[in-house]
């Protein structure tokens, strides 16, 4: 199968630099030939399983982080807010 | 016999009767990580105020004659994808080289509240995506028992440490196998618990279908007192399971008298090393011998789990890693050209070439076109390989296998070659792709490197595995696991 490299690394929001396209390429085709292997299976559906049924919290307000704990991480910030380059011209 | 050389089953025996304190037990550790850990390379971050005082309100409490509990100042070892809060949690990748949580991860909590004592924290594959810990962005961790051979990975810094007495207990996680695979490599017993038995709270996820955090230990004991410390319903993790757990530890009989132990024989094909097939057989005959029922079998659906782990996993992490942009924190990238330029040169700068490889991969498979003919297929074969398990369980009580195709590679030996790096991971991913649990025990040596043995049960059966793991244990003299010299 012919993977067109450059157009899913762009939806990944990556780029793989020219000297290492074709290692990549040859990686990215032994990986998708091995995982083609899988067999179809017939009378299956993916409904949800009742017994794995997922309980979600009450949606309820309760104390959480300081602002600073939450801005401790953030590589760049200003005035109490998360600094990101300009998006809208 | 140095403190860090006990178990934590001998060392809260000690602490209750006053043979040592829980700052003693700490120092020993901290001494034998200072002695070899230059060698191993197991630890990426140490915390020695931390721990010491943690210790110190361990003894304050024996002092007081309050009782303990059966892990109060036992030293556990935490994989570096587990939040702590105040604690680089860098998941050994450069993406994360400056994170330091705001909060604990759930099971952090229930360590304190164990009053477990965490000296710190540990290598790993980059995000957990590995086999073999070499595509950690900080350093290489050695193989405790040859240390030109790998720990196993992707929790191979959790292996090693508690392999080498750099750590009485230790915490991994398991998506594919790295709970498992690296105890195997280094001679040390693992648990990947059923899915939704322990919180993922504040796990940094890679495939939340499927990972799971376990304990790892050196003898059986251990392994279950630190489960019933860390499982349980938990309201921020929506996928745990709403039940009871008993205290596993005191439940051990080690009684196989009656079990019957399937064995399928599509875990002993070519792909597996002679010699760790004829360990685990040997193995499979002393339990005959001491009462089990062997049960042939067959599990056609394992020959395509490797496929359907790498479709659904790298599905997952693709969607899940794609947080990391550079916004919120972490590393970002220092020139750019706008906002998309910045995510991209983040990304492409802040991970290592296996990572993108997998989030390439799961992009793929999700994207327009190809979705049907790889994720959702993937998806109906998890379903069909759940019922061939359920089915298996009918005419046994759980199932024995080998735990890795073979012993610890060397050092750079597969890291140029995903593939080869993707079929040490062939014993396992099916009972992640399955929701079961696993449990890894050594049962001998080849070529001097240990072997594991592995047993899946149903959901929900931690206790027959450790049963009979521990009966394993009582098999071979009472002990499975031993340190080795490190000069």
């Amino acid at each position: 199968m012919n993977i067109d490299i450059r157009h899913i690394a762009k939806l990944a929001r990556l780029t793989i630099e020219e000297d290492r396209m074709e290692k990549f390429e040859k990686d990215m085709a032994d990986i998708v030939a091995m995982v083609e292997k899988l067999p179809a299976v017939e009378n299956q559906s993916l409904a949800l399983d009742p017994a794995d049924r997922m309980e979600l919290r009450r949606d309820e307000i309760k104390p959480s982080l300081r602002r600073e704990a939450v801005l401790q991480n953030a590589p760049k910030t200003a005035a109490g807010c998360i600094v990101v380059p300009k998006t809208v011209d | 016999m140095n403190l860090y050389q006990h178990t934590a089953r001998e060392l809260s025996r000690m602490l209750r009767e006053k043979e040592c304190s829980a700052r003693e037990i700490l120092q020993s550790v901290f001494d034998r990580i200072d002695a070899c850990d230059e060698k191993v390379g197991a630890y990426l971050t140490l915390d020695r105020e931390g721990a010491m005082a943690a210790a110190g309100r361990v003894d304050e409490k024996i002092a007081a004659g309050e009782e303990p509990g059966p892990l109060a100042g036992i030293p556990v070892a935490v994989k570096d994808n587990i939040c702590t809060k105040g604690l680089l949690t860098t998941c050994a990748s450069r993406m994360l080289y400056n994170f330091v949580p705001p909060y604990n991860a759930t099971v952090m909590e229930k360590l304190e509240t164990a009053g477990c004592v965490v000296p710190g924290k540990v290598n790993m594959d980059e995000f957990a995506m590995g086999s073999s810990c070499e595509t950690s962005y900080f350093k290489k961790t050695h193989n405790p028992h040859d240390l030109d051979r790998v720990p196993g990975g992707s929790s191979g810094g959790s292996a090693a440490a508690v392999a080498a007495g750099e750590a009485v207990l230790s915490l991994g996680s398991d998506t594919g196998g790295s709970i498992r695979q690296p105890a195997s490599c280094c001679g040390v017993i693992g648990l990947k618990p059923t899915y939704g038995s322990v919180s993922r709270y504040g796990l940094v996820a890679f495939a939340s279908s499927l990972d799971q955090i376990g304990p790892m230990g050196r003898c059986v004991e251990d392994v279950a007192a630190l489960y019933s410390v860390i499982c349980g319903r938990d309201p921020m993790d929506a996928t745990t399971a709403r039940r009871e757990y008993p205290d596993f530890a005191s439940l051990l009989k080690g009684e196989v008298k009656g079990l019957r132990i399937g064995v399928p024989k599509e875990y002993f094909g070519p792909g597996v090393d002679p010699e760790v097939k004829d360990l685990v057989h040997q193995a499979l005959r002393e339990l005959e011998a001491a009462g089990a029922t062997l049960v042939e079998l067959s599990l056609p659906g394992t020959d395509y789990a490797l496929s359907a782990y790498y479709i659904i996993s790298s599905a997952e992490a693709s969607s899940n890693l794609a947080r990391f942009d550079g916004v919120k924190y972490g590393f970002r990238a220092e020139s750019f050209d706008g906002l998309t330029d910045m995510y991209e040169k983040t990304r492409s700068q802040g991970f290592g070439d296996e990572v993108k490889r997998r989030i390439m991969l799961g992009t793929f498979v999700l994207s327009s076109g190809y979705y049907d003919a790889y994720y959702n297929k993937a998806k109906l074969f998890q379903k069909a390989l759940r019922n061939e398990f359920s089915q298996a369980f009918q005419s046994c009580d759980i199932i024995a296998t080998p735990t890795a195709p073979g012993i610890a590679f060397r050092l750079g030996e597969n890291i140029g070659d995903p593939l080869k790096m993707y079929a040490s991971d062939v014993c396992t991913v099916a009972v992640n792709i399955a929701g079961l649990p696993g449990l890894s025990v050594p049962c001998g040596t080849s070529q001097g490197m240990p072997v594991g043995l592995q047993f899946i049960g149903p959901r929900f059966s931690e206790e027959r595995l450790f049963d009979a793991a521990y009966a394993f244990q009582n098999l071979r003299g009472g002990s499975l696991c031993t340190i080795p010299e490190l000069g």
